[in-house]
């Protein structure tokens, strides 16, 4: 009778703490009423949220319920990067106070972020700043936070508000940590993440395979003991989400967190990594920072199985987007490697994708293997397509919170990217803004001489990511081609009489002659940094805006 | 004399949890195991182990199935 009682009761336990019970709390999410938060208090941009149109896939809204769309770049040198510790540029916002910048250090890989940056991105029609954050810097002795690194956030996030941009604070990670140790082909300025107390590589070697940084035992390790919260540096993970949070709560110019940058699944395979690791992770983060009280309560401190929620931290915060990336290995195979389950009743999720097709996929990483001519068996569209399934799963929107490729492939790999980004009406945030040393990705070329902020502006970069794109849209079918290559545009939408306007921003590259046909009534304005706005306003019926081709008036240098 | 499909079933069944592959296989390890206790007569035992194995299996089938169809309804 006792073994039968003991085999029940393994038979329940193991259940609960694997595929049954992570499904059971999953699927709970979805008859879990949503928190109610209340209406935030007004600033320089409306607050933003995530809708849920029955049977649709859930987008990014404004308060008017209208689609918005963010574009943006990604600037890194907030981050703190090995060997040794410390930021390269100061945190003090007093350094960069009055419109002063710190000189450029050749010895860091990014070029300090200053107003003047903020200033170009709005002049490239950027309506956002993806800005990647160290947990390092953010906790560099347990439990002690700094409040001066949260300062220099707040001071960015300052200078957005009066460009009416908004500014997605990410949690940003490369290779688990620069602490992770120094070792054969381990380049720790290529790695960032983790304190060294949170840093557990149980005496792992540090060595990098395969010529990726991320294939290193110590990395995997790390990682690893991060995801079954050894020693509770999850815990001290979420508390640290939970400051910078508290911090932002009432401010809208910030559009949300992103909770971590590709998830490497350390030792772990898929798809068990993702279903019974990370997202459960996710939804604890989600748990913290908003209080919604998805999951079992358990205990806390050390290893909390899939189905575990985690306490409210106070942080309250219910107006911000919550940005969740898919995991590495989705990455590089532009395939959902696990189910796509819902992660919390707290609607304001968003899924963060990193589009890399054909340079970090399978077909460029192992090209003796799978050729780059069959794989992605459905081209660049897969990825996109795929993820749209994959958020709807989620009850999530979609984004894509980093693109990028060297400049010589633009007119392959980028063009190809910002083209399904319009296919599929997605935003964007390109990595990276300016990056020193020869081989960057950067919007810009690297400095000519060491100590200028950055080179020239790349202009076949200027010309595809400057773009003409809608803002808003209380249509959230609309279709719309931007085509760099003459400066045109067209925008087909519909609308009934008294919504809300379709907003369209076009750069001050773009000439072209704006036009309207069908049932709209619109207005240009011309802005302050030289671009032009059309405000599109439907009078109850299907409407055409488009941009005449003209030559374009690029400043970058070739 | 302990029947040794009925462990095999169990181990399988713990397995099917995590790894909803390994389901089907304890269905049948279970279901065999547990027919074969019974026309023993008393002298094969593990029904116990064979009943869990079962029943794991069962639950990582249901487990599975819930899961993709989810996907391909929900997505």
């Amino acid at each position: 009778m006792i073994g039968r009682v003991l085999i029940a009761l393994l038979v329940l336990v193991v259940a609960l703490i694997t595929y049954p019970g992570a499904l059971l709390v999953s699927f709970a999410t979805r008859i879990t009423p949503a928190p109610s938060a209340t209406p935030g208090p007004p600033g320089a941009l409306p607050w933003l949220h995530v809708a849920h149109p029955s049977g649709g896939i859930p987008y990014v809204a404004d308060d008017q319920g209208r689609m918005v769309l963010l574009h943006g770049a990604i600037p890194a040198s907030l981050l703190e990067f090995g060997p040794g510790t410390g930021p390269f540029y100061p945190l003090d916002p007093a350094a960069y106070a009055g419109r002063q910048c710190p000189p450029n250090s050749p010895s860091s890989r990014y070029p300090p972020l200053c107003q003047v940056d903020l200033d170009e991105m709005a002049r490239m029609g950027f309506n956002s700043i993806r800005l990647p954050l160290s947990w390092s810097l953010l906790e560099p002795e347990r439990g002690q936070f700094s409040t001066l690194y949260l300062d220099r956030v707040a001071q960015i996030v300052d200078w957005a508000r009066e460009l009416h941009m908004y500014v997605i604070v990410d949690m940003h990670q490369n290779a688990y940590s620069h602490f992770i140790g120094a070792g054969p082909s381990v380049d720790l300025a290529q790695t960032s993440g983790a304190p060294q107390w949170a840093t557990l590589a149980d005496g792992l070697p540090s060595h990098v395979y395969l010529g990726q940084r991320e294939v290193n035992p110590a990395v995997l390790e790390a990682t690893t003991n991060f995801w079954y919260d050894r020693n509770g540096i999850q815990d001290e993970y979420l508390a640290t989400l939970a400051f910078v949070a508290k911090r932002f709560r009432d401010d809208p110019v910030v559009a949300g967190y992103s909770v971590y940058n590709e998830p490497l699944p350390g030792w772990n395979l898929p798809p068990g990594f993702e279903d019974l690791l990370l997202f459960p992770f996710y939804r604890r983060a989600i748990d913290a920072i908003t209080g919604s009280h998805d999951g079992l309560p358990c205990w806390s401190g050390f290893f909390m199985p899939a189905p575990c929620g985690y306490r409210d931290l106070g942080a309250d915060d219910l107006r911000h987007l919550i940005f969740l990336d898919t995991g590495l290995l989705r990455e590089v195979t532009d395939f959902p490697t696990h189910l796509g389950l819902p992660v919390s009743s707290y609607p304001n999720v968003v899924l963060a994708m990193h589009a890399y097709t054909h340079f970090y996929t399978i077909d460029h990483l192992m090209p003796q293997l799978v050729s780059s001519s069959t794989y992605p068996w459905g081209g660049y569209d897969q990825s996109y397509s795929l993820a749209e399934r994959e958020a709807k799963a989620m009850d999530a929107a979609l984004f894509v919170s980093e693109f990028g490729n060297p400049p010589g492939d633009d007119g392959k790999l980028l063009a190809s990217q910002v083209l399904e980004e319009e296919r599929h009406r997605i935003g964007f945030a390109f990595w990276t803004w300016k990056e020193n040393g020869s081989g960057g990705w950067g919007v810009f070329a690297p400095p000519a001489a060491p100590a200028d902020a950055s080179g020239c502006l790349r202009a076949d970069r200027e010309a595809l990511l400057a773009r003409v794109y809608p803002r808003t849209s209380a249509d959230r079918t609309l279709t719309y081609h931007y085509d760099a290559s003459d400066g045109s545009f067209t925008l087909k939408a519909g609308g009934h009489s008294g919504d809300p306007s379709t907003v369209v921003y076009v750069p001050l590259e773009v000439t072209g002659q704006i036009t309207s046909a069908g049932a709209v009534r619109v207005v240009v304005s011309r802005e302050t940094d030289g671009g032009r706005v059309i405000l599109a306003a439907p009078t109850g019926g299907e409407f055409v805006i488009a941009v005449s081709p003209a030559p374009l008036e690029l400043t970058g240098c070739v | 004399m302990r029947d040794r499909a009925a462990t095999r079933a169990l181990v399988l069944g713990l397995l099917a949890l995590p790894f909803g592959l390994f389901a089907p296989f304890a269905i049948f390890s279970g279901a065999r195991s547990l027919r074969r206790i019974r026309a023993s007569g008393g002298e094969l035992h593990g029904a116990a182990s064979a009943i869990g194995g079962l029943v794991a299996g069962l639950i990582g089938l249901t487990t599975l199935a819930a899961g993709t169809g989810y996907w391909f309804l929900g997505s």
